[in-house]
């Protein structure tokens, strides 16, 4: 039964495939199937047990902390997001409940419920810049560093996780619901466009016009 | 459009933001004694004053926590951000006059103030 279920699931991004601006400026393709968990509860309590689980230390505001495959992103004062390979989530989060019962908290899977979207060059920052208002410098925007905001019209998280100086670099990575998928998927294709990014036609027919 | 301090996130656009209204609006606690008026004061009825105002915001687009800000709502200076539950700090600002010398409301009508009933004690 398990078998027949990975047979037939199909990641948010399915129907796209990776593509490329010119001469590696920018790289966009999907990361399907992360494990990915929403944890709340008082930092100060459940600090300790979770790196004792999970691994990675806490993240301090607006950071990610990463021990191996696993990370720890900070979204919110008493809320962080476990992102793990495919898969381990499940046993993941079975084992912090455990840790963490007697300690108030709250483990929630939401793997399926978020696309993940690797941005990828050079360029990448200045594909971000035209749809966000977040502050994209790479002195302001570094390796590590989380935020949540808007890019064109949709919700998503923002989490850079190369640096600028790794080769490929550097590396963002978008959590966004995934009924918002495939439009943030063709307005970053239309933001690099410039950089010889291929258009996308959205599946649902909305169309835009970004500065150039 | 202006930044806005989030007291978890640090400053951030506007746009990432939401205003939801007059902050301190405590829910009565006799509920069951209050009369229409005195439930419509707490239901409808808020504050919109010229100058210094403190009201609620929420980070919706960040870390979606609310939390309370002092703003001058004449000049849009921020005064000061501080958490849900927190006590309002200490700010001056200037309340600006009005060349009409109107009411100091928002909408500079003088009957939006008759209107008004008396804030219940
Ligand atoms: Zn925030």
């Amino acid at each position: 039964m398990t078998d027949t279920h990975t047979a037939l699931r199909r990641s948010p991004l399915a129907h796209r495939s990776t593509i490329k601006a010119m001469e590696h400026a920018a790289r966009l393709s999907e990361v399907p199937f992360l494990g990915k968990l929403i944890l709340r509860g008082d930092p100060a309590k459940i600090a300790k047990t979770v790196t004792g689980v999970a691994g990675a230390s806490l993240p301090t505001a607006c950071r990610a902390t990463r021990k191996g495959d696993t990370a720890i992103l900070w979204t919110g004062p008493d809320e962080f997001w476990i992102v793990t390979p495919d898969n381990a989530h499940a046993a993941l989060a079975d084992k912090l409940g455990k840790a963490l019962s007697g300690i108030h908290h709250q483990v929630t899977d939401v793997s399926s419920y978020y696309a993940a979207i690797d941005l990828a060059g050079p360029k990448a920052r200045g594909m971000l810049m035209k749809l966000t208002t977040l502050d994209m410098d790479r002195s302001a925007f570094t390796e590590g560093e989380v935020a949540g905001s808007n890019f064109g019209a949709a919700q998503a998280t923002l989490w850079q996780t190369a640096s600028d100086e790794e080769k490929g670099g550097p590396v963002f990575r978008l959590f966004v619901r995934r009924s918002m998928a495939d439009y943030l998927w063709c307005l970053l294709a239309e933001a690099g466009f410039e950089w010889g990014m291929p258009r996308q036609a959205p599946l649902s027919g909305e169309t835009w016009r970004l500065e150039r | 459009m202006f930044l806005i301090t989030c007291p978890y996130c640090g400053t951030r656009d506007q746009s990432e933001f939401s205003n939801a209204g007059e902050a301190h609006v405590a829910r009565p606690a006799n509920g069951e004694e209050l009369t229409d008026e005195q439930w419509a004061d707490f239901v409808f009825l808020r504050n919109n004053p010229k100058g210094l105002f403190a009201e609620r915001w929420v980070h919706t687009a960040g870390c979606r926590r609310f939390f309370n800000m002092l703003r001058n709502t004449a000049t849009d200076e921020i005064l000061a951000v501080y958490e849900i539950g927190a006590k309002p700090p200490k700010v001056t600002t200037v309340e600006p006059a009005t060349p009409s010398g109107e009411a100091p409301i928002g909408s500079g009508n003088d009957a939006v103030k008759v209107m008004r009933p008396e804030e219940p004690k």
